[in-house]
């Protein structure tokens, strides 16, 4: 629940979804279920010389376990707030 | 959670195929239903659409489904569209030269015992 | 509840309990496909997601030279400042005591 509540937090800022595949996508975060799933809008490929066939592609859904990272904006990470609610979790809250 | 239906869509699947199509329905494991599907095949700057017809595919397998902007060119201009016989030709000679590196290393790892 | 709250904070018990000793600290993970990074924990969970903060990644790739088939081992390395590292790649975390 931690990093469902997370993300949902995060939805209208800018992202990069690295993918277990490497193909890397930078978008706004459009929204994210609780498998962590994640739909991207205004998407562009990082290494988009590799990745012909994404050059058209605009908006998309990421299978939640094919991600390996998200690439976080410095200003969506409050690490207080994320301490406590680690915490929180780690007692089965 | 999806408004992508009736919509033309990129599948990409874990084993690195694309698939195209109309997406017909979606469901929360990402299982998904293209309708006049096809697979995109690409080598170095070479492609082919080769047509498969109704496709139902396992959600475990899709990477990302892509919404295709129709204002943009789907592929950069300096690719070309080639019959099915010529991309499956390139095909395998990519995999040739790919097998043919993997078997020389192999035989350099056997002299090195000697 | 005889057992004061701090008590029950840093008792260790199951193996995440030691990975809640390390919130706020520098952590070394290994991860698959030969990866490998260090940075600041700021959260996890029971499937070992976690957010990290000042993140070296390493990547360890294998090559083979096109002449002489001969293995050429790399490493490349690159910072990012936060990263939400998804727990089913995780192979193992500790504390990055020999690897300052």
């Amino acid at each position: 629940m931690l990093f469902f509540s997370y993300f949902k937090d995060l939805v209208g800022r800018e992202v990069t979804v690295e993918l277990k595949n490497d193909l890397a996508i930078r978008g706004t975060l459009h929204s994210v279920d609780q498998y962590l799933n994640i739909k991207l809008e205004n998407t562009r490929v990082v290494d988009q010389d590799k990745y012909p066939h994404m050059l058209s592609v605009r908006n998309c859904f990421i299978r939640g376990s094919v991600v390996r990272y998200v690439q976080l904006p410095p200003e969506g990470v409050d690490t207080d707030l994320l301490h406590d609610a680690t915490r929180r979790e780690a007692r089965g809250g | 959670m999806f408004k992508y239906i009736a919509e033309k869509l990129l599948v990409l699947l874990r084993d690195g195929r694309k698939l195209m199509g109309i997406l017909r329905s979606f469901d929360q494991f990402a299982n998904v239903v293209l309708e006049s599907a096809s697979e995109r095949v690409i080598v170095g700057d070479l492609y082919c659409d080769i047509p498969l017809g109704l496709y139902v595919i396992r959600g475990e397998n899709v990477v990302l489904i892509g919404e295709l902007d129709l204002e943009r060119e789907e592929l950069p201009p300096h690719m070309t569209r080639v019959s099915a016989e010529e991309i499956k030709r390139a095909q395998k000679a990519e995999k040739d030269a790919t097998d043919l590196k993997g078997s020389m290393r192999k035989r350099m790892e056997f002299l090195d015992f000697d | 509840m005889a057992s004061s709250n701090n008590e029950e904070e840093s008792a260790v018990k199951e193996p995440l309990d030691l990975i809640r000793l390390s919130l706020d600290e520098r952590i070394y993970v290994k991860l698959r496909s030969d990866r490998e990074l260090r940075g600041k924990l700021h959260a996890y969970d029971q499937h070992l997601n976690m957010i990290l903060g000042d993140v070296e990644e390493t990547i360890t790739t294998v090559e083979i030279d096109d002449e002489t088939y001969e293995e050429i081992v790399r490493t490349t390395k690159r910072n990012v400042q936060y990263l939400f590292v998804r727990g089913d790649g995780v192979i193992l975390v500790s504390p990055p005591l020999r690897t300052a």
